[in-house]
């Protein structure tokens, strides 16, 4: 990567995209760089360890590798389309492994703090990324949990409506409030939902 | 099970952005929007939003041993014809050509079957689906997936398909399959890195088959048919019939 020139780091996503497509690892390696950091933290959200963190991680970057062709700019960013791999094959994961490892102590786990940001680069995604968590804040607790069980513990809302004891329907009017609120929040702020 | 109404689709829409939906309704909510494509916006708006709690989790750094293993893959795939690259273990299905095309010619496949492990089916169709309602409501079967299969064999009318169950198995059940001689059979490969592992063989009843796949899925980057001489080959010996990229 440290050789193949400076152009990948002022690359747009898109452009790293049409390039790995043509087969160019040092731009997947940039790509990587870029994302690689959400994706494990997704990951290992999702996972609960680091190894399963380290495999999923692994596994969809290079569904993103071999998929690039795939990708398609009109649904959204590349970031999100990546994250939405990881996320995909992470709820397939948990939902073949013999023992998961869910707990309702991963569920209950307070809203995640953000941290400084290590590069220039990444400041403009770390602010949406506390756009994000100050959104999930505005949410009434029984409705992020809900969010929560299903999104990144993998339980559909029949298994989160006997896990918690609620009729089903209650679970799928929380799930419908939950992402209401976390529209309302960027729409009060006048703010797009990041894509 | 029965087409999806509108209300259906709004009580179960949010879920099916959150990943929430069991595989059956999932699978029924694609099929609503297939034949709805006025409301694909709506639910990719509301994917937009579901997909922002991506972004929610602590920040973890991952370990730079796991960026030399990725990148140690892709360096070695990037080497290879960009076909081969896209579908590393498929490079010597190459011969068939235009996989992508093969894909977009595939049928919409019916679910014909879900069978005990180890059990080869032979049989008619409606014994089949029969069979297929009572699986599904056996413990045996929660979480399936169903993988739909292309190929030579789906242009002339056959459907395929393997229903992936739990812990790795996994069964293809072929309908309206095209004759093959008797001194043929069809045979399934799992492949994984470029390796065709045999896995199963297709022996026809009639105009369709069955068998259990004896490899895992879980991992594989495809999964295809050929044909082969009776009693199989320990490697492909021809063009894929069917074959669909994991």
């Amino acid at each position: 990567m440290a050789d193949a020139g400076k152009k990948y780091l002022i690359l747009a996503d898109e452009d790293l995209m049409s390039l790995m497509e043509a087969g160019d690892a040092d731009a997947f390696a940039a790509l990587y760089d870029r994302h690689c950091r959400a994706a494990y933290s997704l990951s290992y959200r999702m996972m609960g360890e680091r190894q399963a963190a380290e495999d999923l991680t692994q596994d969809a970057f290079l569904k993103v590798w071999r998929s690039a062709a795939g990708y398609r700019s009109e649904r959204g960013s590349v970031r999100t389309w990546v994250l939405s791999i990881v996320h995909n094959r992470g709820i397939d994961q948990l939902r073949s492994l013999a023992s998961r490892r869910r707990t309702q102590d991963r569920v209950k786990q307070s809203a995640p703090r953000s941290q400084p940001s290590e590069a220039f680069a990444e400041t403009w995604r770390n602010s949406q990324r506390d756009q994000v968590r100050e959104a999930l804040n505005t949410l009434p607790s029984e409705q992020l949990k809900i969010l929560e069980l299903a999104y990144f513990s993998g339980y559909t809302h029949v298994e989160i409506s006997e896990l918690l004891g609620l009729p089903l329907g209650t679970v799928k009017g929380r799930m419908r409030l939950g992402l209401k609120k976390i529209r309302d929040y960027f729409d009060q702020k006048d703010v797009a939902v990041p894509r | 099970m029965s087409p999806m109404d509108d209300k259906t689709f709004h009580e179960l829409k949010d879920a099916y952005v959150l990943g929430a939906l069991p595989e059956d309704e999932r699978a029924a909510v694609d099929t609503y929007l297939a034949s709805r494509p006025e409301r694909q916006a709506e639910i990719e708006d509301l994917m937009g939003v579901a997909g922002l709690l991506a972004l929610a989790p602590p920040e973890h750094d991952p370990p730079t041993e796991l960026r030399r293993r990725v990148m140690s893959v892709v360096a070695s795939e990037a080497a290879r014809p960009r076909a081969a690259r896209r579908s590393p273990a498929l490079s010597w299905l190459g011969r068939l050509g235009g996989l992508r095309n093969v894909a977009l010619g595939a049928a919409a496949l019916l679910v014909v079957g879900l069978l005990s492990w180890n059990v080869l089916l032979q049989g008619d169709v409606q014994s089949l689906r029969s069979q297929v309602e009572e699986a599904r409501t056996a413990e045996e079967t929660q979480e399936t997936r169903e993988i739909e299969l292309g190929g030579a064999w789906a242009e002339q009318g056959a459907r395929a398909e393997v229903t992936a169950l739990k812990n790795d198995r996994a069964i293809l059940v072929v309908e309206d399959m095209p004759s093959i001689p008797d001194d043929r059979t069809g045979q399934v490969w799992v492949i994984n890195n470029d390796v065709p592992e045999p896995s199963g063989l297709l022996d026809p009843s009639g105009n369709m088959a069955a068998t259990a796949i004896t490899k895992p899925l879980g991992g594989a980057d495809a999964i295809a048919v050929t044909v082969e001489p009776a009693g199989g080959s320990e490697k492909p010996t021809t063009d894929p019939v069917l074959v669909k990229e994991l």
